[in-house]
């Protein structure tokens, strides 16, 4: 038996979160799996507020009950979001589960998490009291912690509309389908007439959150192709002593190596 | 191929596509009882208390004490107990039973009850052991000389690990009262007449007071030959001390982690070699047989019997030893103690091949057996062995020869490639004279006055085709359309003891009766007459008779083959290998449903590949299995290997149906071999000694690579 409310707007799904204890339910992929029995789920996945993905002419905006055969479907969302979240499990569970849930489940290993990471992507975040808009690496407070309010619901993903488009992506899992990410990595490089006007580099499955060092990426900005070549091996070396991965799956070590040969990778791939 | 060989719809087919098969967990009757088991915390630890809080009316808690027979179950040398004794010796073997109507209360009951134990020295680690629960040695020709006169003498030491069976449905058993004392137990089962035995004795009750069922039964590997046993006495003794039905099926960690699986091995090979041939092999096999005996005996046996390979090794000296450990008892798993062997025969094989400058492909071939030669047990290979045939049907698919030289050259990408070839037997039925001294399988054919004929045996379909192939066996030999053959779901108050459904061998032997029984049937039949037609087993004439004291003899009656290629990638950056193509021959005599016996080589050869690459898992040091569940317990998926390709060699065996020998086990047996040669390859040529090998283990490699 499972209990649950099944509001059909935002404004009923918001009175109903704030009026009773209620587990924010997408897809279920995860919670089903906890299978918890005392719990009252509020199911968000046919709010349409939430559903759609719409480029406002600032961001791209993905609602968070769209599931991620949807966001594969759509032509608007950057590819490089699309090559993480292909890799999410198996078509089944693709068409199921949502990319707030994604976000709300609160794993590091999560697919989509990493790209919305390197992405600098924000969260706006709705209750009855009013709405915020948090940046990602904010909402993500530690493992399985997240900024978010008892009264509050994930209600869309601001992605930047460019800037993605020169990146480098591996997810590494035990196997090539529904397989959680023992490790992934995610690089973007944005060039200007030659010079680094951005430059973003995320990790995913090594730490309780997802990883990224802006001040580490500060010491390319600004920089010509050749002057971040001379860097490099600083470069390496800061994310070097800034990395230190939990032992799960796979070995502390394994994580290590694996985290700075993609780094290489990444760099080889940008010529740098 | 004959006409027999044509596809049909599989029997079974409908009833499970539609969800209309009837499995132990569909039974939906309100008083029937859950039973969970009170797993041991501890791998090895005196039992002091077992503290069970005041039970709510219509619950109970049943152990040692409840079991109104012997509390050891049958399987070969019956040490396992049914419910535990003074002491526990591995994480998870059972102390007792709650039962209740409801799941969850039953469940809150069991993480009530307070366990006080005595902590006993855990022992993990096969080398560290003193008890060796058998130890078998195989001798042949003068190994001393051979050592004595070689040029060159090898030693290696090759370890496997453990590996799931990983079959969909998970264990489950129900017991039933019945009127006049009677208890009637039905589940997911292989072997019907194993678990009456078992139940029998544990209960204490006569053969006729007892009947086994088994349902529809979603896969067993191996993994449902002895645990529905121990399983299904537990039920049974809750059962008969409550008064009510009792079921029992497991989750799948509480599968994953306390149910037997593939033996881990620990091989060493001391190879001599003279003038560029293997004239010796002392060979010391040591298989984890876990906490009790089980199976370990006759999984051994096979292990050790196969352990120089499909090669003429003129003198052999093979040492084997279950070691007892505080693990869950390791049992059957397709293959039976061959992958674990044949893996380290053809790695060390390969190694010295290349340490010679012989590609090891040649080197193989150079010694492999044939027809007439002496097996390892100096028993006789009757037929043909066509390996070289089987290798040239394989080349021209996959250019194994060709891609062999072209990624022996110098690699330096971030991805690098490799092949391998494996070559394997898997002799068909049961070792030695099992089928004559223990099993003596009993069939019948039952024809209705209407004309419809009952085939009559123990033998279970748990997915692998049985339900379909038996009938059209006797449909052939009856000229009769297959629709008018019956064969249902056994049960033992109804069916003669034909054998169990183990070791490759109901097509062959089973199948080979009812051929017997049909040919008769036909020559007797008279419509519109009810008829029973009985056959019993005939051990073949042409056979050494095997002793298991020395073990000489013939250990099979014939052999299975195959020969398999692996081709995989390895990305350097992360260690993942991906394995660009699989192609296996494989021969087991005249497929009776072609369909079927692809679907079985496709199966198990996916099994050996993920046995050799990512299925890891490993008891720590206090003896507790971790992984234990699908995102930690890795099984390959169709995405893993996209590219598998299967095709059939037949060399027909004249004493099984329409020349059918063994299939089920034979594609699990061989792919190591192959997988291992090409990560060794992609590795430029680094010799490697254990599987499964993971991505971890290859950035190790590299890393040792490079600093030498």
């Amino acid at each position: 038996m499972v209990n649950g409310y099944m509001p059909l707007s935002l404004k009923e799904a918001l009175e109903l979160r704030a009026a009773h204890e209620l587990v924010p339910y997408g897809g279920g992929t995860d919670l089903m799996i906890e299978g918890e029995k005392d719990v009252c789920y509020l199911f968000v996945n046919k709010i349409a507020e939430m559903k759609k993905i719409v480029d406002d002419g600032q961001y791209l905006r993905i609602g968070a009950s769209c599931t991620f055969t949807e966001v594969l479907d759509s032509p608007l969302v950057p590819q490089l979001m699309k090559e993480a979240v292909s890799r999410i499990a198996a078509p089944a569970i693709r068409n199921a589960g949502t990319m707030a849930g994604n976000i709300g489940n609160g794993s590091a290993k999560a697919d989509s998490v990493l790209i919305e990471y390197v992405a600098g992507a924000k969260l706006r975040l709705v209750s009855v009291r009013g709405e915020r808009v948090v940046p990602i690496e904010a909402f993500y407070k530690g493992r399985k912690e997240l900024d978010l309010a008892k009264d509050e619901l994930i209600v869309e993903i601001l992605l930047p509309r460019t800037g993605l488009e020169n990146y480098f992506y591996q997810k590494v899992g035990a196997r090539n389908a529904l397989a959680i990410s023992r490790l992934s990595f995610a690089g973007v490089l944005h060039l200007e007439d030659g010079v680094i006007r951005d430059i973003a580099v995320a990790f995913g499955a090594v730490a309780n959150t997802v990883l990224r060092f802006r001040d580490i990426e500060h010491m390319l900005i600004g920089k010509t192709i050749a002057e971040a070549k001379k860097e490099r091996a600083a470069f390496i070396a800061a994310y070097d002593a800034a990395i230190n991965p939990t032992r799960g799956r796979v070995s502390a070590e394994y994580r290590k190596a694996v985290c700075l040969n993609l780094l290489r990778a990444f760099l080889d791939d940008k010529g740098i | 191929m004959g006409q027999i060989s044509g596809s049909v719809v599989k029997r079974d087919h409908s009833t499970k596509f539609s969800g209309a098969a009837i499995y132990v967990g569909d039974y939906m009757e309100s008083d029937i009882l859950t039973g969970k088991i009170l797993h041991s915390q501890k791998a090895h630890a005196k039992l002091i208390e077992v503290k069970v809080p005041e039970l709510p009316a219509g619950y109970y808690y049943v152990d040692r004490r409840d079991v109104p027979g012997d509390n050891n179950v049958n399987i070969v040398k019956d040490d396992m107990p049914v419910f535990a004794r003074e002491t526990v010796e591995y994480i998870g073997e059972a102390i007792g039973m709650v039962c209740g109507p409801d799941e969850s209360m039953v469940e809150h009951i069991l993480s009530a009850i307070e366990v006080v134990y005595e902590d006993l020295p855990v022992v993990t680690d096969v080398l560290k052991s003193d008890t060796a629960f058998f130890d078998y040695t195989i001798t042949k020709g003068d190994i001393d000389k051979a050592f004595k006169e070689a040029d060159k003498v090898y030693e290696e030491v090759f370890e496997t690990g453990f590996q799931d069976q990983t079959y969909l449905e998970t264990q489950g058993m129900m017991a039933e009262p019945q009127a006049e004392g009677r208890v009637f137990l039905h589940g997911s089962l292989q072997c019907p007449y194993y678990v009456l035995n078992a139940v029998t004795r544990a209960l204490g009750l006569p053969r006729e007071k007892v009947h086994i069922a088994q349902d529809a039964t979603g896969g067993g590997f191996g993994g449902k030959e002895d645990y529905p046993s121990i399983l299904g006495c537990q039920v049974g003794v809750a059962a008969v001390a409550t008064g009510h039905k009792v079921r029992c099926i497991f989750g799948r960690r509480e599968d994953l982690e306390f149910t037997p699986k593939k033996h881990p091995s620990h091989n060493t090979y001391k190879v001599a070699v003279k003038d560029g041939r293997v004239t010796a092999m002392d060979v010391d096999v040591i298989f984890n047989g876990g906490a009790y005996t089980t199976l370990s005996a006759v999984v051994l046996q096979r292990g050790i019997i196969c352990a120089n390979g499909v090669y003429d090794v003129p003198n052999l000296h093979i040492r084997g030893r279950a070691i007892k450990t505080n693990t869950v008892p390791s049992g059957a798993y397709r293959g039976f103690g061959g992958p674990q062997t044949f893996v380290s025969v053809e790695m060390v094989m390969d190694h010295i091949a290349r340490d010679l400058g012989i590609r090891p492909l040649e080197f193989k071939l150079k010694h492999l057996v044939k027809k007439g030669d002496s097996t390892s047990t100096s028993g006789k290979y009757h037929f043909d062995v066509p390996i070289v045939e089987m290798v040239e049907e394989l080349d021209r698919i996959c250019d194994y020869r060709k891609k062999r030289e072209m990624y022996a050259k110098p690699q330096t990408g971030r991805y690098r490639r490799g092949i391998g070839l494996s070559m394997c037997f898997h002799g068909a039925g049961f070792t030695g004279s099992g089928e004559r001294d223990f099993i003596k399988a009993v069939v019948r054919l039952k024809k209705s006055a209407d004309g419809m004929v009952t085939i009559l045996i123990s033998n279970t379909d748990m997915g692998q085709g049985l339900r379909t192939i038996m009938p059209k066996i006797v449909a052939k030999e009856l000229d009769l359309p297959l629709t008018q053959i019956i064969y249902e779901y056994p049960d033992t108050d109804f069916v003669p003891d034909s054998g169990p459904t183990v070791a490759s061998r109901s097509t062959m032997v089973v199948g080979e009766l009812l051929c017997q029984a049909a040919k008769r049937l036909r020559a007797e039949w008279q419509d519109g007459e009810e008829q029973m037609i009985e056959e019993h087993y005939k051990h073949p004439e042409f056979l050494i008779p095997f002793s298991l004291d020395d073990f000489k003899g013939d250990a099979y009656p014939t052999y299975s083959w195959l020969v398999n290629v692996i081709e995989l990638e390895i990305d350097t950056y992360t260690g993942r290998p991906q394995v660009l193509g699989a192609y296996g021959c494989f021969d087991v005599g005249t497929p009776i449903d072609y369909n079927i016996v692809v679907g079985q080589m496709e199966g198990g050869f996916l099994q050996s590949i993920g046995y050799a690459s990512m299925e890891y898992m490993t008891a720590d040091k206090t003896g507790r299995i971790r992984n234990n569940s699908f995102s930690d317990y890795i099984i390959p998926t169709a995405m893993d290997v996209p590219n598998l390709k299967v095709i059939l060699h037949t060399v027909e065996y004249p004493e099984g149906p329409y020349g059918a020998k063994g299939a089920g086990e034979l594609p699990a047996v061989g792919a190591p071999g192959a997988y291992m040669e090409a990560v060794e390859q992609a590795l430029e040529s680094v010799d490697l000694h254990h599987i499964p090998f993971t991505a971890e283990d290859v950035l190790k490699s590299l890393e040792e690579a490079e600093k030498k």
